[in-house]
């Protein structure tokens, strides 16, 4: 229920919000595409905060909290890929652009988590697991700034950023409809609310998880 | 312990390093219209991409799938045949990406994207700034 909640606010809000007039209806894809990727941008960065934690302190909470933030920013992931793209069909002109640095960049992201979620199953010994996953974790983390800088250092199709961009920091001034903004931002605070619903629900399988491994009872089963 | 962070440093730097090289190899996606003419022998016997804004009023049709325009970097205009998809947004100022080869100074094309800006006007029309929102 808690999860469902701003799952379909955010639905409804990026369905009947103000859109772009040059762009039309499909604009509207940006309530999708921007708050999914930077709630990813904050899973990873959790899943490295936690990883270090791991492998410096060796609790198993923090092994839990690092895969449960990797599963929610991989969904997230997939799903901003998923709107960029239908957004890029209905205004680029193409679903895929393959000589462009962000988006290639933004595909080798998911495929750097699918690996670091596939780890995870390499081996029956959790602990090594643990370990070995953390360092996919931390290394993975490096590829945000590169990724959201990529529109700068390369020229190419994706527009550069609205928000996060130096202009708009230094001025606080977006180049966006106050309407627009006021949507984007409930849009993110939506989000980050699903994220946190997500991650909590992952979280409780990982600690059963360790658990059974941790309990001779159950380990002795295994 | 001590291994581990090693491993982590030596990781970093490396991936730090790499992508520093690849930032500063300057690559580039398309030519802007002032590159394609400063270079226009060498690009002629290519096919390139070529970038800029579609100059106002310059849009006409020469056939059912020919279409003639212009673009621009606000520097230099090349003029544009293109037969090929139009996307729906291709209108008059609208960033385009254009794949194609040049003949006599003319940019032939049947590959078009359309490369819209970072700003997004609603129908209010309100852009937000800093006065306008303390109002």
């Amino acid at each position: 229920m808690m999860l469902y909640g701003p799952l379909l606010v955010w639905i409804a809000v990026s369905v009947f919000g103000p859109y772009d007039v040059t762009q039309g209806q499909y604009s509207k894809l940006l309530y999708v595409h921007v708050p999914t990727v930077w709630i990813a941008y904050l899973a990873y960065t959790l899943t490295f905060i936690y990883s270090l934690l791991y492998l410096f302190k060796k609790n198993p909470k923090y092994d839990s909290l690092a895969l449960a933030n990797a599963k929610s920013g991989v969904i997230f992931t997939a799903s901003t890929l998923i709107a960029g793209s239908v957004w890029g069909k209905f205004t680029w002109g193409t679903w895929w652009v393959w000589g462009d640095a962000r988006l290639n960049l933004t595909a080798i992201l998911l495929l750097v988590y699918l690996g670091y979620l596939a780890s995870r199953n390499f081996n029956n010994d959790l602990e090594r697991t643990a370990k070995n996953s953390s360092f996919i974790g931390i290394f993975g983390v490096i590829q945000i700034p590169i990724l959201h800088f990529s529109v700068i250092w390369w020229r190419s199709v994706h527009q550069q950023a609205s928000i996060l961009s130096q202009e708009t920091v230094a001025s606080g001034d977006a180049p966006m409809s106050s309407d627009i903004l006021t949507t984007l931002l409930i849009s993110v605070l939506l989000v980050t609310l699903v994220h946190v619903f997500l991650t909590k629900r992952f979280r409780i399988n990982a600690d059963k998880t360790w658990e059974d491994y941790l309990n001779p009872k159950t380990r002795a089963k295994i | 312990m001590k291994k581990n962070l090693l491993l982590v440093l030596f990781g970093i730097s490396l991936i730090v390093f790499a992508s520093i090289r690849i930032a500063s190899s300057n690559t580039i996606y398309y030519y802007t219209t002032t590159e394609a003419i400063d270079n226009i022998t060498e690009i002629s016997s290519e096919r390139i991409k070529l970038g800029g804004f579609v100059v106002s009023e310059s849009v006409s049709k020469s056939s059912i799938d020919e279409t003639n325009f212009e673009i621009t970097d606000g520097n230099k205009t090349i003029k544009i045949v293109f037969d090929g998809f139009i996307p729906e947004l291709f209108q008059d100022e609208m960033g385009v990406i254009l794949d194609g080869y040049f003949e006599n100074n003319i940019f032939y094309s049947d590959d078009m994207l359309v490369k819209h800006d970072n700003e997004y006007i609603s129908e209010d029309g309100e852009t937000y700034d800093v006065e306008n929102y303390s109002k």
